[in-house]
Formats: structure tokens, sequence, C-alpha cells
């Protein structure tokens, strides 16, 4: 995979991210329609990206141009990612003076930001689908979801917590269905 | 040293720490970024601090642009720049360490079992960080509604362009707040 095409991707994906969509245009554009990374790499650079501290946007940008590209590939890709958000924060914040009295901007940064939840509620529904439909996974997302976005419980105890169930549930699977290849 | 080596140190002292107990995302660190910016350092005044987290809030990218923001106070370009890379550096090496000693382990049964027990979780993680912007985005029930309607039509319609919808969203929240 050539660095500049790296560094393209990721550029345009950092500009499109708004209200912290980042997890869900990666899954669109490099997962969904460049075909470069499958689900399940997707699935377990989100995991390893939001158990790290850090941005979980840049932590999976990072994961992922290190599986696309190495060392290189992680550096190119998270200059991609934040170098259009840095000069578009910061004329924003030159501009601010003149815009912050008006309300309707507020209003439509806030419908924006809205559909952009969206996507990655859209993206979160689609990774809890796509592999096993069994109830047991699917008690395990839910639990994700009300533990961390409901009871707004600590994120790190929480999945260090499900993680062990959740493993526990895929190992039994794979035995049931002949072992070997899980 | 001269000034602004001094400044920059003094943006990487505060951003490096701050960078490595950012657990569950940079939202997990505002208060702590007030503290230092407003109390310890005085780099932002109370207002400003508000105004900066404003901004940071409306524009793309990985949602932790604050510190650049603050940066950019302090010391111009070079401070965006070195408050950037306080906040990002540290993170990012240990991610790309991890990861890595995680694909040696490539083609064992486990590793394949441990992956496929994350995804649910990873599902669920996603999930619930729509939520937790969700909470914080102004606007009330309206919010929810936009979310969960873009959400729908992308269900419907994967191949829709999601910006027309970031677009129309806006917009329509817009009209409301003027005509509402």
């Amino acid at each position: 995979m050539p660095l500049p095409a790296l560094f393209a991707a990721f550029l345009r994906l950092g500009l499109m991210s708004f209200g912290g969509g980042t997890d869900g245009w990666v899954y669109r554009d490099i997962v969904e329609r460049r075909h470069w990374l499958d689900e399940r790499a997707f699935a377990t650079g989100v995991a390893l990206s939001r158990v790290m501290p850090g941005s979980g946007g840049v932590n999976l940008t990072v994961h992922v141009g290190r599986l696309l590209r190495g060392g290189a590939g992680a550096v190119v890709a998270a200059l991609g990612l934040i170098s259009g958000p840095l000069v578009v924060v910061i004329v924003l914040a030159v501009l601010y003076a003149r815009i912050a009295g008006n309300p309707a901007v507020h209003a439509v940064l806030a419908g924006a930001a809205a559909a952009a939840v969206g996507l990655n509620l859209a993206t979160g529904l689609k990774l809890a689908g796509y592999g096993d439909r069994s109830i047991g996974p699917l008690a395990v997302t839910l639990a994700t979801v009300l533990a961390v976005g409901v009871l707004h419980w600590p994120m790190v105890p929480v999945i260090i917590g499900l993680a062990p169930v959740s493993i526990g549930l895929a190992f039994r699977q794979a035995k049931r269905q002949g072992g070997g290849d899980v | 040293m001269s000034d602004e080596w001094h400044r920059l140190l003094g943006l990487a002292l505060v951003f490096v720490p701050i960078s490595l107990f950012s657990f569950g995302g940079g939202g997990s660190v505002v208060a702590e970024i007030a503290h230092q910016s407003v109390a310890v350092h005085g780099w932002t005044s109370p207002n400003e601090f508000a105004d900066l987290f404003a901004i940071s809030r409306a524009a793309p990218g990985p949602g932790t642009m604050l510190s650049a923001l603050i940066g950019w106070q302090v010391a111009g370009w070079a401070g965006a720049l070195a408050a950037s890379a306080a906040l990002y550096i540290p993170p990012s090496l240990l991610v790309y360490a991890v990861g890595r000693l995680w694909g040696r382990w490539r083609g064992s049964a486990w590793h394949a079992a441990v992956e496929r027990g994350l995804a649910p979780i990873a599902a669920g993680l996603v999930l619930a960080g729509g939520i937790a912007v969700l909470r914080v985005t102004p606007g009330g029930l309206g919010t929810w509604a936009a979310a969960a309607a873009a959400a729908a039509l992308l269900m419907r319609w994967p191949r829709l362009n999601p910006l027309v919808l970031f677009a129309g969203s806006g917009a329509l929240f817009g009209l409301a707040a003027q005509f509402g």
C-alpha cells in the first residue's frame, strides 16, 4: 500500500469525523468500501484502541495504519487523521469571535453532530450483527452499552470484566462447531 | 532557554501525563485540562476555556482538539503542534507496541477466540460512545431523534453518503432555532 494513498484516506476520514465519529468512518471507508481490513481486525482494533489511554480515533488509526503498512503506515495514517482537523479547529478559533453570538450557528453544529452520532450507532449495530448472532454475544453487547453508555461505569474495568465472559463464549462456540477454526 | 521554548516545554509537561491517564477517550480528562489551564498555569481564563471547549466540539477530528487550541493560545502554531504531539504520541506508542505483540500470536486458536470474544464488546463500546456524545450535545429530544433517524437511514441504505445527512440535520436544526 502506497503511503500517500494511506495519508489521503485518513486525511479525508479526519475531516469527515464530526462528534467523535472516527470509528464509523474508518469502518465505512477502510472496511466496507476499500476492503483493506476485515470486520474482525477492525473490531479488535476498536477494543484495543478503547482499552488503551488516549483518543479512541487516533489509537484506532495508529493500529490500522500499522496493520496496513507497518511503522511508517502508523505514523502517516495518524498524521493524516490529525492534520486536517488541527487546521480547521484553529481557523474556527480565529473566526469564533465573529460567529459566537449567533444561536443558529450553534443549532446547525448540534444538528450535524447528532447525525454524526447516527453514523456511529449504525456502525455499532452492524458490528453487533456481523458475526455470531446468538444470544451470548448480543447479551455482551447489551451489557457493554448499559454499563458504559447508560450507567457511566468506567470503561476499562467494564472491558476487563466482560472480556473473559465473552472470550469464554467464543471458545465454547468454537468447540461446538468442531474445534480447529474459530 | 528562550521564553518560547519554555512555554512549549510547559505544554509538554502538562499534556504528556494527561495523555497517559486519558482512559476512555479524550473526554475523560477535560476536567484536568481545565484545572491545569485555568488554575495552575493561567493559560486561559475560565470563559476562554469554555469557548475553546465549544470550538473543539464543533470541529471535525478525534474530539481531543481542545489541547491543540490551548497550545495555540499559549504559543501559536508551535504551541498547537507541541500540545498535540504531547497528547497523541505517548498513547500511540502504547497502542503500537501492544498491537504488534498481539499480532505475533496470530494463528493460534486462542488468538482467534479472543478476537471473536472482543467483537461484541467493541460493538457495545461504539454504541455507548454515541450515547455519551448525545448526552452532552445541546438540543434535547431532537438530538436523539436525529441520531436515530440517521442511523436508521444508514442501516437501510448503506451507500448513502453520511455527509448529506450531517448537512441535512444541521440545516433542520438551524431552521428550527431560527423560526421555532
